[in-house]
């Protein structure tokens, strides 16, 4: 993996130029997930017609997830604070609604008379939030509804897993990274993986910039700005 | 580099025809060298490769369906092109499932056998009395699957219940309207869809509809805009029979009450059936006009209460054997156990179990219950109480709770008092006074001896045992 094989969205070797990473079940570090990746695959396939719910802490990868799903099926990911009262989606569609705890009241009841329309106007719902139904703050007859979807909580990564996945968006972006200074990054990091990727994302920055290698020292800097 | 480049030349040698297992591993590595490791881990890693010395075929066994899919459409065409630089010649690729007895599962060119599964898939409950649909069926909006053989009564609903049949035997005559109250998820839609079905089954010629309060409001928000009252209006007087469900939505919606009451009123009076579902008593509903209330009056209203733990887990065994799945009693108590207030999440509880169990291939064991529930649950660390442990124990046994700490010392209560016990001791850290006491006050002996008389029964009472160790695990979740 070096920086002549980098991935093909990776444009020029030129700073502020960011190769976009496109959300797919594909670039998603399964971790424990791998039920929850093939479900999603079947509802990309339409083979599941029962509601799925995903729930997660952030920077579980819910909306990468949701994304990855509304890409493949030209769907958009609608944020529940962006739902509204009058929300009407078409017959026989895949309804996509990331933080359904944002959803107003008007739009928990739109939510709802979709539950309640989803057989006879075959409509296919995948919603996500940031907490188990048991325990979602919303309206109960929704929230049962909701509870009564196929449940998957987005497992978070165990370190091993999130040192992979970084090594990996690491060679995406056609960076060189030692081991050691993921194991660094894991040790004083924020250790949620949109952080870590941030975290990388500044590295491969600076190193551009001031045209230094990827090395610790660098990382440092980049964690402890103060220090410099 | 070319696959058969990275390969020891001797296999590859120009006129040996490579066999699969060499071909395999060097897919292997090149796959783990292309892939991010995870994916790699997650997908390839598992497949088992499997040889019938054919040198042309070569088959894949994944360790379930679901792996199996993702393989077959995302590295399948991958694992092929890598076959055709290697062969010289055409390579059948099977994709299978482990443990299945026909491992053709799959074949690259899409033939597709019935694997041989642990689970069925999940089917909808049979349409037990709509067999040919036609389009005045799909009119009413009921849901075929909700009838009155699929509804699992108990206490909580056997008063609705009876009152439904009645109203489905004699539509408009017995009881009309017909008022079902009661919380959310208990099956409130369920039991009048269910006199629906039956309605329509005895007379197909009957116009039914079923229609959520929403959806009424919207009509009438329709009719306004568009002017078109009278067709409303003889639409809903044209029925024999209006199930409208969750009324309260009609709350400070005036021009809808009005409306409905119209039609309500030309409904009773010629004879026609009116079912209304609330999740509150008619009279505690704020915002809903004096006349309408007064009416409901009129027929007769009952209630569904939250299903009591046998009944949840009848439910879960109903659902289970609809979807054509034995579960234990153990799973059931389980997940009864956590879902208490509602039908719905307990349903949401057992798919998931369900798909759990399908996913990792593994039968619906209680530990495959529990890692299934954690999804449902999140993630809960609760202490094990005195109160929990006697009440989950008076529930199996179905005695009261009170019995724990009653004086009573009938054998029918004595024995699950003394069980409760035990499993405190065992279960806890409380000191045997501290359960003594909360068991009505009695002695530390009294523990004592209940914890040496269970410990003494268990090894000769197979049946017991099995009692201690359902309500073990559904004590410690």
């Amino acid at each position: 993996m070096n920086a002549a094989h980098s991935g093909p969205t990776r444009q020029q070797v030129l700073p502020h130029i960011r190769p976009p990473q496109i959300p797919s079940l594909d670039n998603f570090v399964p971790g424990s997930n791998g039920e929850l990746l093939t479900q999603l695959a079947r509802c990309i396939a339409a083979s599941e017609t029962r509601p799925v719910y995903l729930w997660g802490g952030k920077g579980s990868g819910r909306t990468h997830l949701l994304q990855a799903v509304a890409n493949q099926t030209g769907t958009v990911v609608l944020p529940g604070s962006a739902v509204s009262g009058d929300y009407v989606p078409p017959d026989a569609s895949l309804i996509i609604i990331d933080d359904v705890e944002a959803l107003s009241a008007e739009a928990q009841i739109a939510l709802f008379r979709c539950f309640n329309d989803q057989r006879p106007r075959q409509l296919r719902l995948l919603l996500s939030g940031s907490s188990a139904p048991l325990h979602l703050p919303c309206r109960e007859d929704l929230r049962t509804r909701i509870g009564q979807a196929l449940i998957y909580e987005v497992k978070p990564l165990s370190d091993g897993e999130k040192a992979s996945a970084l090594l990996y968006h690491a060679a995406q972006r056609g960076m060189k990274v030692d081991d050691h200074l993921i194991e660094y990054l894991l040790r004083h990091g924020r250790r949620d993986l949109p952080s870590l990727m941030a975290v990388l994302d500044a590295l491969d920055q600076q190193s551009l910039e001031q045209k230094r290698p990827v090395t610790l020292p660098l990382l440092r800097e980049i964690l402890q700005p103060n220090l410099v | 580099m070319p696959l058969r480049d990275s390969l020891d030349p001797a296999l590859s040698g120009a006129d040996a025809i490579p066999n699969v297992t060499s071909f395999w591993s060097a897919c292997l590595s090149q796959l783990e060298r292309e892939l991010p490791a995870q994916q790699f881990n997650t997908w390839i890693k598992g497949l088992r490769l499997e040889t019938n010395g054919s040198p042309d075929q070569l088959s894949l066994l994944a360790p379930n369906r679901f792996v199996l899919q993702w393989v077959r459409e995302r590295y399948l065409s991958q694992i092929q092109e890598l076959s055709q630089q290697f062969y010289p010649v055409p390579v059948t690729i099977h994709l299978g499932l482990a443990g299945s007895s026909d491992a053709e599962a799959e074949t690259l060119n899409g033939e597709v056998a019935t694997p041989v599964e642990k689970l069925p898939e999940p089917v909808a409950m049979a349409p037990a009395i709509i067999s040919g649909r036609d389009d005045a069926y799909d009119k009413t909006r009921l849901n075929p699957t909700f009838t009155f053989d699929t509804l699992v009564t108990g206490r909580a609903n056997d008063l609705a219940r009876a009152a439904a049949q009645q109203v489905a035997l004699n539509p408009g005559i017995s009881y009309n309207p017909l008022f079902v109250y009661g919380g959310v998820g208990l099956g409130k839609t369920h039991l009048i869809h269910a006199i629906g079905n039956s309605v329509y089954q005895a007379n197909p010629g009957a116009v039914i509809r079923y229609i959520h309060a929403e959806d009424f409001v919207s009509d009438v928000v329709r009719a306004y805009q568009q002017k078109a009252f009278d067709v409303f209006k003889r639409y809903y007087r044209s029925l024999d029979l209006l199930l409208v469900d969750d009324i309260q939505f009609f709350v400070k919606k005036d021009r809808t009450q009005e409306e409905f009451f119209y039609a309500f009123n030309a409904l009773a009076e010629a004879k026609k059936q009116i079912i209304i579902t609330c999740d509150t008593y008619p009279k505690d509903i704020d915002g809903l006009k004096e006349r309408l209330i007064s009416r409901f009056d009129w027929g007769l209203t009952v209630q569904i209460e939250p299903p009591e733990t046998e009944m949840r887990v009848a439910i879960l065994k109903k659902k289970a054997e609809a979807s054509r799945i034995d579960l234990g009693d153990d799973v059931a108590f389980l997940i009864a156990k956590h879902l208490r207030s509602n039908v719905r999440e307990l349903e949401g509880a057992l798919n998931r179990v369900l798909a759990f169990a399908r996913f990792h291939n593994r039968p619906i064991t209680i530990d495959v219950a529990k890692d299934a529930l954690k999804d449902i649950i999140g993630a809960t660390n609760r202490q094990i109480s005195l109160e929990l442990i006697q009440k989950t124990v008076a529930d199996y046994y179905k005695i009261k709770v009170a019995d724990m700490y009653s004086q009573k010392r009938t054998r029918a209560i004595a024995r699950p008092r003394q069980v409760a016990m035990w499993i405190s001791r065992e279960l806890t850290a409380h000191s045997l006074p501290e359960i003594g006491e909360a068991f009505g006050g009695r002695d530390h002996t009294t523990v004592l001896h209940a914890c040496r008389t269970i410990l003494d029964l268990r090894s000769k009472d197979s049946h017991l045992n099995n009692d201690l160790h359902v309500l073990e695990q559904t004590i410690k979740g």
